[in-house]
């Protein structure tokens, strides 16, 4: 199972290589024999991945612990949904979902676009090809998630992580998966643009509806994580500035800015360099993402690992496409001028303009805040830290300035605004936000930020309640309608337009849920039996401390009633921990949440002592935070109303809507369905962290266990007895003022140089060490992957470039092909110029 | 040089500059040392009154509880390092013996003083599985 496994990494690889090397020999030549071949080898590719895909999870499930992935990431009990989501549980197994994603998209947008963009078509299958070959390569030589144990095969896996065998976690990575992935194929058309020249607005049209689709996904993505860390993590918050939320929202500030900037190229012809630029930013950042994450170059409470080596083929990637990709925008240069100026600083255009700005600015800002502890690390050594105050700090006025732009964008003319235009357009949002910052003031409202935000909500609604009534208007004049049947016909008619506002809407609603930890509370109370605290409007009385068991788990539970100030009674909350039998060192912390649309009352109990029946209990006042679940299924809607096909309208404009609702009603349903409502929080184990240094750690990296029974598992991470000890003396030496070299020395030289007693010591030379010698012919076995990758890259590149050379020879042989490409192109362009 | 260029170029002098400055001003506040504890206590008093992040690990049967109270006294080391740390309010589940933690506050000569919701338990296995972790 695992052989064939790798055996088809291998071949997906070859295949890929040559769908690449075929495209573009095609495209040279104009052989349309030789494309096809390439988008054969292209679709290839996504079968040989569904296939390898079904191999692992056949493994998962039939519990094949030879695979040491498998054996890693699940267990016999576990149930069969836990199995299945283990595929993407770990880092070898979410490159190869991964690439099996990417396989899928590109082959559905390639077969979508094949006849409408065919000169774009070799390129974007050589683009998405190389994408894949980078991930494959990755796999075969450092992550192969079926690398098996060479010796005893353990007879049960270690099970996933119990912190992902929760819902949210368990869907939440494929979706933001489905966000990153989506994202290189809007990459892949516009470098295809970029290398065929044709750079005018078709390529948009094409990724257009992907971009949307990948962005709808990122957004989903972070929500889910927003709901996992309220629901889960119980903390109370939702958003935290860790690098692994902020990875995945750098592409969204990008892909969020090409949206909106799409739409100046297409009507004004303008922005074209930027576009391009935005494209391979955005591809760039899902990349760095992936890399930020895993490569351990920030440090983060939670990063999911440290792996130098995986940083280095990361950054080379990353150089590889920058480099690429930016030398074509270079040499396109003049290919890519505007064909028109801006006309005014008042006019839509400009405001997407500053929007673009500004969310670049976003994610260049979250991007030098994540990484500055590395960059003056780099600069000085000192490693200083930025926390959540100073991300906030930031990120409140930049997202301030976007939500104001959001009102006034869609108020203003294209070209320019007249004073007129102006008045007519902004009098009533102006005065509805005048009027909400009037009642803010009124109610004593003293939250700055908050109030402001609030202020601006009422400028965005109004906008937008503007547009659909004054459209709607229009229509019902033109159609004799009422205005409901006119503002769902106008919706149907538009449904980018209208489905963008709708989103809007949804942003507005998103806001207020922001807006809301401006007046969030928490206290941390310590509650005896009988005893009344005050939060709030809540009034909290510790009823008791009660611990149960149900077989599987001991729950200490603690039985809270919660009143208002009145009096009036609202009900018992029951905060508890749980302790799972086997997992008593992994305590899950159950929160407690009393929702309503105004605020929620959520109630953690960290530390409880049975013998006195006291709680330390943390309670949080979270108001409006619903709105941002509810802001987002708004959001879902709108995208879907603006993802609808084009032809949708001319024959279902009616019945179109209706079907819209039912599906994001389904949508937003599925994301606020309860199931999340007994939250778990589930912490490492603290017996199993090691106190060696950092040092020590890397040096015992570098040996494998011998002790017989560990799979030969690296000593600095098997948790063995046997491995401990070698780990003191290793930190013994060390402090001796050993250096690495004479460490490994020590072990690695056959025993009859140095004394018998010491049991500890290998017996036979470089059988010991977990990975092969950097220097001398070890040396080799560390260039030899590379050495075969790069030489399977070479030869693919010779292939495309000796395939396309040999028309060359046939141009001489006989001047009919000479005529014929001339034809062929002029008869493309004419074409073209008909679609 | 055109007008516009010199026009496009002022601006963005400008704009860089602003918000060169306003990140420079805000980051003098917002920035804290991120060290082990060895490194810190090597040369105490060179960090008193600096914001850290206190990286080590809880020194075995060092953690006192007042009775009724959420306030701790414990000790964390690194390195044969130690600091005595306090802090009051409610600490994370993996808070206990041996545990790994960053803790933010300010060292004085009495100690590491933990401010409001400064213990982050560091548990780098919580997305990776730890290689090498016990079947369960």
């Amino acid at each position: 199972m695992a052989a064939l496994g790798s055996y088809l990494l291998l071949f997906t690889f070859m295949v890929a290589a040559y769908a690449a090397a075929a495209s573009v020999a095609g495209a040279r030549r104009r052989n349309s024999r030789l494309i096809e071949s390439g988008i054969g080898a292209f679709y290839l590719v996504a079968a040989l991945m569904t296939v390898a895909s079904g191999v692992i999870i056949y493994a998962f499930v039939a519990g094949d612990y030879t695979i040491r992935y498998v054996q890693r990431y699940s267990d016999s009990v576990q149930p069969l949904f836990y199995k299945i989501t283990s595929y993407w549980g770990g880092l070898d197994g979410s490159v190869m979902f991964w690439v099996f994603l990417l396989s899928l998209f590109g082959s559905v947008a390639v077969r979508v676009n094949r006849e409408r963009h065919r000169e774009l078509m070799p390129y974007v299958v050589a683009v998405i090809s190389a994408v894949e070959m980078f991930f494959l390569f990755l796999m075969i030589i450092h992550n192969n998630p079926f690398e098996t144990y060479l010796t005893q095969t353990p007879t049960d896996g270690r099970g996933l992580n119990p912190l992902l065998q929760n819902f949210y976690m368990a869907i939440h990575p494929p979706t933001m998966y489905l966000g990153f992935v989506g994202l290189t194929i809007p990459f892949a058309f516009g470098l295809a643009a970029l290398i065929t020249g044709h750079l005018d607005d078709s390529w948009l049209r094409a990724v257009r509806r992907w971009t949307m689709f990948s962005w709808f996904f990122l957004s989903f993505g972070l929500t889910l994580g927003m709901i996992w860390a309220y629901e889960e993590l119980g903390w109370g918050g939702f958003w935290g500035w860790d690098p692994v939320e902020n990875a995945g929202l750098l592409p969204w500030f990008t892909a969020t800015a090409f949206l909106h900037s799409v739409m100046v190229q297409e009507r004004r012809g303008m922005l074209r360099v930027w576009n391009v630029t935005l494209v391979i930013i955005t591809f760039l950042l899902t990349i760095f993402g992936t890399f930020m994450t895993r490569s351990g170059v920030v440090q983060s409470v939670h990063a999911f690992g440290d792996d130098p080596a995986l940083a280095r083929l990361f950054l080379s990637f990353m150089a590889v496409v920058a480099l690429f990709s930016f030398g074509w925008v270079i040499y396109r240069l003049p290919l890519l001028q505007a064909r028109h100026e801006l006309d005014s600083w008042v006019s839509r255009e400009a405001a997407f303009l500053a929007n673009n700005w500004i969310l670049l600015f976003s994610a260049f800002f979250v991007l030098f805040a994540t990484m500055f502890p590395t960059i003056t690390e780099m600069i000085n050594g000192e490693r200083l830290t930025v926390g959540p105050p100073f991300f906030n700090r930031w990120m409140t006025p930049i997202g301030l300035m976007l939500l104001a732009l959001t009102g006034i964008g869609p108020l203003l003319a294209w070209r320019k605004s007249t004073i007129e235009n102006l008045l007519q357009q902004f009098l009533f949002p102006v005065a509805l936000a005048l009027a909400v910052s009037g009642g803010l003031v009124a109610m004593g409202v003293r939250v700055w930020s908050s109030g402001i935000c609030f202020a601006l909500c009422g400028l965005v609604f109004g906008t937008i309640a503007q547009e659909f009534y004054r459209g709607a208007n229009v229509r019902r004049g033109m159609t004799g309608t009422d205005l409901f049947t006119a503002m769902v016909g106008l919706v149907g008619r538009n449904k980018r337009r209208y489905g963008g506002y709708v989103v809007h809407l949804g942003i507005v609603l998103m806001f207020l849920g922001f807006a809301g930890e401006g007046f969030s509370r928490d206290e941390q109370l310590l509650l005896k039996p009988g005893e009344e605290a005050t939060v709030g409007r809540y009034v909290l009385r510790m009823d008791a401390i009660r611990v149960t068991d149900d077989g599987q788990k001991q729950m200490v539970t603690a039985h809270i009633s919660v009143k208002d100030t009145d009096g009036a009674d609202l009900g018992r909350m029951y905060p508890a921990k749980w302790y799972y039998r086997k997992h008593e060192e992994e305590p899950t912390t159950e929160v407690g949440i009393r929702r309503s649309f105004a605020e929620d009352l959520y109630i953690v109990m960290p530390a409880f002592e049975l013998a006195d029946q006291t709680a330390s209990v943390e309670v949080h006042v979270n108001p409006l935070v619903n709105w941002l679940w509810v802001g987002f299924g708004i959001m879902a809607l709108g995208t879907g109303i603006a993802l609808l096909p084009e032809r949708a309208l001319s024959f279902a404009a009616a019945r179109m809507p209706a079907d819209a609702v039912t599906a994001s009603l389904l949508a937003g349903a599925l994301l606020l369905a309860p199931a999340g409502a007994e939250a778990q929080h589930v912490d490492g184990p603290a017996s199993q962290l090691q106190i060696f240094s950092k040092e020590v750690k890397d040096v015992t990296r570098k040996l494998a266990c011998w002790c017989g029974g560990c799979s030969k598992l690296p000593v600095g991470d098997c948790a063995c007895g046997h491995c401990a000890l070698v780990k003191k003396e290793v930190t013994q030496m060390m402090d001796e003022g050993r250096d690495e070299q004479a460490v490994l020395a020590h072990y690695v030289t056959p025993p009859t140089e140095h004394s018998k007693d010491d049991v500890h010591r290998g017996e036979s030379g470089h059988v010991l060490l977990s990975e092969p010698p950097d220097v001398g012919s070890g040396r080799l076995a560390w260039l030899l992957p590379y050495a075969l990758g790069l030489l399977g890259l070479a030869g693919a590149g010779m292939a495309a470039v000796r395939w396309t050379r040999r028309p060359a020879v046939a141009v001489a042989g006989g001047p009919s092909t000479v005529v014929a490409p001339e034809l062929q192109s002029r008869l493309d362009d004419e074409l073209r110029d008909l679609d | 040089m055109t007008h516009k260029t010199i026009k496009v170029g002022l601006t963005s002098l400008v704009l860089s500059l602003a918000f060169g400055g306003l990140l420079y001003s805000t980051m003098g506040e917002a920035t804290e040392y991120y060290k082990h504890v060895d490194e810190v206590m090597t040369q105490p008093g060179d960090w008193y009154g600096k914001k850290l992040q206190l990286h080590g690990y809880i020194v075995q049967d060092s953690i006192l509880k007042r009775k009724n109270s959420l306030d701790y006294k414990f000790k964390v080391h690194s390195n044969g390092h130690i600091v005595d740390a306090t802090y009051t309010g409610v600490v994370p589940d993996t808070f206990k013996d041996d545990a790994e933690v960053v803790l933010k506050g300010t060292l004085s000569s009495e100690g590491f003083a933990v401010s409001p919701n400064g213990v982050m338990a560091k548990c780098p296995s919580k997305y990776e599985a730890k290689p090498g972790a016990p079947t369960s």
